[in-house]
């Protein structure tokens, strides 16, 4: 890659820390005891505040909670499965952000590298979830063993329907080119 | 040891240094899919193997949503359900794959006592044969007098 093209790249990335990181995300369906199911169900999680009501009304939380990790998934965009690999496995059309102008200049692999979650308080059945993100920063390019990519950070806001803070998600993920094995640098 | 889907361990008997039971995971592609699809993340590289593949991976992965699950389900399995984690903080390093064994192991790193509530931070690292996959701290709280 020339140094042209780098530096033009990187203005273009610098020009979205601070902004939005798309729009404001509107979960699908409130906190449901359905989606927690699938979720208990898929880590095999035995805490019992998630689907039993007598133990979780018996206790701290007076009711059923959602398991806490689940945040994140609450407000996932909905998918389009057909064309998923096609679109570089971006799951759903993005409006322009860092990491799909990333993906246009081929640093097309994507790998979670760090998550910090908060918790404000624990959501039950009904909450109703918005999410906003804001680019924190971007990495100059940087060599790795994965490849060459850049280091995006963001950092992701949850609201209920009182537009009370429930929790908030510092997210950095990788985006980088392969580092293809026939290379001479894959053993770097 | 009390059973930690009936009650949790009693605040004032926690300890800096205390080590949590440890947690063997069996990775297989089901626990990665079903981890993937539960958290509605439908990144290919978490479910088709060929589009793992092409991105350098040698097969899919688990997805960063299911690793916190796991960590939070490796806490509260040892502190219960009165426990309510506050903060899961967590660096991911070599990937987690099917066919390994993933073995999560922690410990009390501090204890402090906030009006009613004790606040524990415990230090986790999940490991395979690769490497770490995670490492990271939870923070959660306890009745102090239940």
């Amino acid at each position: 890659m020339s140094d042209t093209v780098s530096e033009e790249l990187k203005a273009r990335l610098d020009a979205f820390v601070g902004q939005p990181m798309g729009g404001l995300s509107t979960a699908p369906d409130p906190v449901n005891v359905a989606m927690i199911r699938h979720w208990v169900d898929a880590l095999d999680d035995q805490n019992p505040i998630y689907l039993d009501d007598a133990v979780a009304s018996a206790g701290r939380f007076g009711g059923i909670v959602a398991p806490p990790a689940m945040l994140q998934t609450w407000t996932m965009g909905r998918p389009k499965i057909q064309g998923l690999a096609e679109r570089g496995g971006a799951p759903t059309t993005f409006e322009t952000n860092p990491i799909s102008v990333l993906d246009e200049a081929g640093y097309v692999a994507t790998r979670a590298t760090d998550s910090e979650l908060e918790f404000e308080r624990y959501l039950a059945p009904g909450d109703e979830l918005e999410s906003s993100s804001v680019v924190e920063s971007i990495s100059d390019e940087k060599k790795t063993a994965l490849g060459r990519g850049f280091f995006v950070t963001w950092v992701t806001t949850y609201t209920d329907a009182k537009d009370q803070i429930v929790g908030r998600q510092l997210f950095r993920v990788l985006k980088f080119k392969p580092a293809v094995t026939s290379s001479p640098e894959a053993d770097a | 040891m009390s059973d930690p889907t009936k009650t949790s361990p009693n605040w004032s008997e926690i300890a800096v240094g205390d080590a949590l039971p440890t947690f063997d995971l069996q990775l297989t592609a089901s626990v990665i899919v079903a981890g993937a699809i539960a958290s509605r993340d439908f990144m290919p590289v978490h479910h088709d193997k060929d589009y793992a593949n092409a991105q350098g991976a040698p097969d899919i992965f688990m997805n960063i949503l299911t690793t916190n699950g796991y960590v939070s389900r490796y806490v509260t399995d040892w502190a219960g359900p009165e426990a309510m984690i506050e903060k899961i903080a967590i660096r991911l390093g070599v990937p987690a794959l099917p066919g390994a064994t993933m073995r999560f192991t922690g410990s009390v790193a501090q204890t402090e006592r906030t009006g009613s509530f004790g606040r524990i931070e415990v230090t986790i690292c999940g490991t395979t044969n690769i490497g770490d996959h995670v490492t990271g701290t939870v923070v959660l709280t306890l009745p102090a007098d239940p």
